[in-house]
């Protein structure tokens, strides 16, 4: 059993950088391993970013802000910021498909960077206020009589409760939705995209709040038969804020926080692997005093020093019951070109891609996701989901462009930049390319013999000369492009 | 049950097959099709609506019939600017038959035009009323209840197709394909593989073209690892390994149906693109197979598809019978795009052997909220083929305004003796899995569809899988 003090080993920190990072290259990971970190310190060292909004200029289009975001993801020194503004992104998915404002989309985002390891409950208030949130889920179009459902529901739904507890049980009802919806009345954006409460307006009383007690969760959430009065401290602005409030002090039918349950399930699917038993979110979230804290930091550790994260580290061939999660499409595409060492160039009309490819944002639509614009306010689905033969020809595609990428200068691959180029035996070839790839742990035997006959001709070739430019372009660039597209690389 | 194509094709060997390879002539390729499987030579396309079809602007009462629905149709979405309500006069050339329980008029949407088109050649069966107990309003949730074939949280996660494929498939053939970038929630299951793939002209393994003389080594050590990954004690490994192997499989097999669909059906590949609406491009997709297996491509036997279009979350700017409105442009999409499939599969002689089902995740609230309609409950679900009985089928939903639940929905039923009784979705999957597909009832209940428990007149507790829109 290990813990915060617990010493990292090479293979659990390798899989720390990978799930809280974008993996670490060989020479980051022997410089970490080299300080003798525990799990807590690296964990700290991680999570001690000062969060910054995305740098964007008012001209930019949409994908002229994706590619900032791709930009910055393949650059950052801090990635625990990204992973988390990511897992937000999913979270409280609003897509520009329906927003249609860049600018919204971009103050969105910088919020979720703000807001990514701070306080929970301050981040669901920031949220019901966001100009592009108000937007996609219909807030702005909430009016007196017949109020919109869409945010309740999600707010419920998706943000915080949950549509059952971990028993199956109802987490609120029907009733609940319209009338927190009765709440979210009145709201607009001012002309400078600034949420406000109309309360000076002309047409205010005529037709946008609803007046008088808002009664919830008069049969869940353990306030007793009375429910609670969403207008109780007042009617308008401090109603939405109250609701939030309201949403933290819910309680499941085993009398524990709904949300922080949630929450802490949602992260470590995140972060580790789907499914985890109700007694494991009971314990992290025990251990993290989310549910008083609502610490958003505090929940992150606890998971990331865990016995049940590293578990998921495991080698082949695999014990029964160990655990894997499919690579996201960002997570594959943005730790693959940092791992290689390849800078993607932004060009006139495609944007953000490396030589001779489509743009990165072209791709990642073929793999299944397109930042800003997830499929649903559901955000993605996760783990098989990303699996089709269509995801996966287009991960085979990306893998493909970036080994054959035979061009000079940063936007092409050159593994010799990567590893020793004298090496002739295909057992030490294979284990320096997959060394940098980070999968030198993560392949069978089987696997093994597989690559080791695709780099021997069959067991023709018992050296390779990496220095002969003809074979290091057939057989090393041919490997690497194996190795992106094998199942191990697939997971983590 | 019938013998599946896999004991087929092990008891007579792989020749049999092979024999089709040879191109036929058009006319009815299909007759010389031998494999004995449940589904034989026909093809069972799915079309799914997201966001939640308006089922009462889709199917709507013309006059009151011997009760009151128009006059509850009428007061429940209003005219004039923002307004939904579609007039008897605006219904006229989509009229259709009559409701079974109130006798009342019933027309299509008038944006419906190809459907109703196919509707007169008597090709739609109309089910009206289709929905499940306990329905949820949330898009996820229900959508996931109409894939799974069970009420929420009821399903096992696999789909109700995925559940008939696996009883009769086995795991290195392709029975099934999504003609979408992801395999859809009815057809997952981890017994078969699915290809899902949005343009089959791009299906094709990207191998290094530098080193083309390399591709046999990286197919063997490629085709290695998955094949590895197959063998995985890990149910995500092992699910990656048989998604791999088909991939590759599947891009050697599926990705010449383009270029012989473009060459060989120039004047309906022509069509699509004049016609240029979203999905029929996706069901084109879907004929280029068909095509394919007319001409006896090699590998080639998908007879279960799936083609999925969106945008029918109409909370706001819904529209009525104005050509601009937002409903009104989805539906003459979906009219359309219909027609001009079923002409091209008629042309290619196999509009008897297709069976269409159009379905949505739910209905919409009866009563308009500002200038659209929030999430529902029961619609109606489209069959449609040249094997299909076609006219009315089920009741429809009681709209008027006493009957509706306290959120404004019309209430689900299995009372036999209520009027306005629903259609119970896996009805219509039963009807289709045992008059098309040729499952047994027994192995339907015992495989693919499970009865609810609990009180009769609001649970699905017994069957019906003979609706009578297929015989």
């Amino acid at each position: 059993m290990g813990n915060a003090n617990s010493v990292l080993t090479e293979s659990e920190t390798r899989h720390l950088m990978r799930r809280a990072g974008f993996g670490a290259t060989p020479k980051e990971l022997a410089k970490l391993v080299k300080r003798g970190l525990t799990r807590g310190q690296l964990v700290d060292g991680l999570l001690k970013y000062k969060p910054k909004p995305l740098k964007v200029s008012k001209k930019d289009e949409m994908d002229e802000v994706y590619d900032r975001w791709l930009e910055s993801m393949l650059t950052t020194k801090t990635p625990l910021l990204e992973k988390l503004t990511l897992f937000w992104h999913d979270h409280f998915a609003t897509a520009n498909a329906s927003v249609q404002n860049s600018e919204q989309m971009a103050h969105q985002n910088s919020l979720l960077r703000l807001m990514s390891k701070g306080n929970f409950r301050e981040l669901l208030k920031r949220i019901n206020k966001d100009p592009a949130m108000m937007d996609f889920l219909d807030t702005v179009r909430n009016r007196r009589k017949t109020p919109n459902e869409n945010y309740a529901r999600e707010l419920m739904e998706l943000f915080t409760l949950g549509v059952e507890d971990e028993t199956g049980a109802a987490n609120y009802a029907q009733e609940d939705i319209v009338q927190i919806a009765r709440s979210f009345t009145g709201w607009r954006l001012d002309d400078k995209d600034v949420a406000v409460f109309r309360g000076n307006s002309h047409d205010f009383n005529v037709d946008f709040p609803e007046r008088g007690p808002k009664v919830i969760f008069k049969t869940h959430g353990g306030f007793g038969p009375a429910g609670i009065d969403l207008a109780i401290y007042g009617e308008g602005a401090i109603e939405i804020d109250y609701v939030i409030d309201v949403m933290l002090a819910h309680h499941d039918t085993q009398g524990q926080s709904t949300v922080g349950r949630r929450i802490t399930r949602r992260m470590f699917e995140f972060f580790a692997s789907a499914d985890p038993s109700t007694a494991l979110v009971d314990q992290l979230l025990a251990a993290s005093g989310f549910a008083v804290s609502w610490d958003i930091a505090a929940v992150v550790k606890t998971i990331l020093v865990h016995d049940a994260f590293y578990a998921t580290a495991a080698p082949p061939p695999y014990e029964a019951g160990t655990k894997k999660s499919v690579k996201w499409p960002i997570d594959y595409v943005v730790s693959t070109l940092r791992l290689l060492g390849i800078k993607p160039k932004r060009r006139k009309y495609s944007g953000l891609a490396i030589a001779d490819s489509d743009s990165l944002r072209s791709h990642l639509d073929d793999m299944g996701q397109q930042l800003f614009d997830p499929p649903s306010v559901f955000g993605w689905d996760w783990e098989g989901a990303w699996i089709s033969s269509a995801t996966l020809l287009a991960r085979f595609r990306f893998a493909r462009d970036l080994a054959a990428a035979r061009v000079k200068g940063t936007q092409g691959f050159h593994p010799e930049k990567l590893m020793s180029l004298t090496l002739q035996a295909p057992d030490a070839i294979l284990n320096a390319a997959s060394n940098v790839l980070g999968l030198a742990d993560q392949l069978s035997a089987t696997d093994r013999t597989f690559l080791i006959d695709y780099l021997t001709d069959g067991g023709a070739l018992p050296a390779l000369d990496l220095n002969n430019v003809d074979v290091r372009n057939r057989k090393l660039h041919g490997l690497f492009a194996l190795l992106l597209q094998s199942p191990a690389y697939q997971l983590h | 049950m019938a013998i599946s194509r896999r004991s087929f094709l092990k008891g007579s060997g792989l020749a049999a097959a092979s024999s089709l390879v040879a191109p036929a002539p058009l006319g009815n390729p299909f007759v010389r099709q031998a494999f004995a499987d449940t589904i034989g030579d026909r093809y069972f396309l799915m079309i799914y609506l997201g966001g939640g079809n308006d089922g009462c602007n889709t199917v709507i009462p013309v006059d009151n019939g011997g009760a009151t629905m128009r006059a509850a149709y009428d007061a429940a979405r209003s005219t004039g600017a923002g307004g939904i309500n579609i007039s008897p006069a605006a219904l006229t050339n989509t009229s259709i038959g009559t409701d079974p329980a109130t006798g009342c008029q019933l027309a299509l949407h008038p944006a419906l035009l190809g459907m109703k088109q196919l509707y007169d050649l008597g090709k739609v069966a109309v089910v009206q009323g289709c929905g499940y107990s306990r329905a949820s309003l949330s898009h996820e949730e229900s959508r996931i209840s109409w894939e799974t074939g069970a009420p929420p949280n009821m399903g096992s996660g696999t789909g109700w197709v995925g559940r008939y494929l696996a009883a009769n498939y086995g795991g290195s053939e392709i029975p099934g394909v999504c003609l979408r970038s992801e395999v859809a929630g009815e057809m997952r299951q981890n017994a078969t593989s699915v290809l899902a793939a949005r343009r089959l002209r791009s299906l094709r393994f990207p191998y290094d073209q530098d080193f083309d003389d390399d591709a046999t080594l990286k197919r063997a050590a490629f085709l290695g690892l998955y094949g590895g990954a197959t063998a995985a004690s890990l149910p995500i490994a092992e699910y990656l390994g048989t998604s791999g192997t088909a991939t590759l499989l599947a891009t050697e097999s599926y990705s010449g149906l383009h270029d012989l669909y473009v060459q060989g059906r120039a004047t309906y590949n022509q069509a699509y693109d004049d016609l240029d609406l979203g999905l029929g491009r996706n069901l084109r997709e879907a004929a280029k197979v068909i095509y394919g297996i007319a001409m006896g491509v090699p590998n080639v036997h998908a007879r279960v598809m799936e083609v999925s279009t969106g945008g029918y979350d109409t909370h706001s700017d819904q529209g009525g019978a104005q050509t601009d409105g937002r409903h009104f442009e989805l539906l003459s999409e979906l009219g359309n795009s219909l027609k001009l499939f079923y002409d091209d599969c008629a042309d290619m002689g196999v509009a008897d052997k297709l069976c269409v089902m159009v379905w949505s995740e739910f209905g919409r609230r009866v009563i308009q909220n500002d200038g659209g309609t929030d999430h529902g409950t029961q619609y109606p679900v489209f069959v449609v083929g040249g094997g299909v009985q076609g006219g009315v089928y089920g009741r429809h939903p009681n709209i008027n305004p006493s009957a509706l639940s306290d959120d404004g929905n019309t209430v689900y039923s299995q009372d036999p003796s209520d009027p306005f009784r629903s259609t119970d979705m896996r009805d219509v999957y039963g009807t289709i899995l045992k008059h098309w597909l040729g499952m047994p009832q027994s192995s339907i209940l015992g495989n693919v569809l499970a009865l609810d428990s609990g009180d009769p007149t609001v649970r699905w507790t017994t069957e019906n899988f003979d609706m009578g829109f297929l015989v």
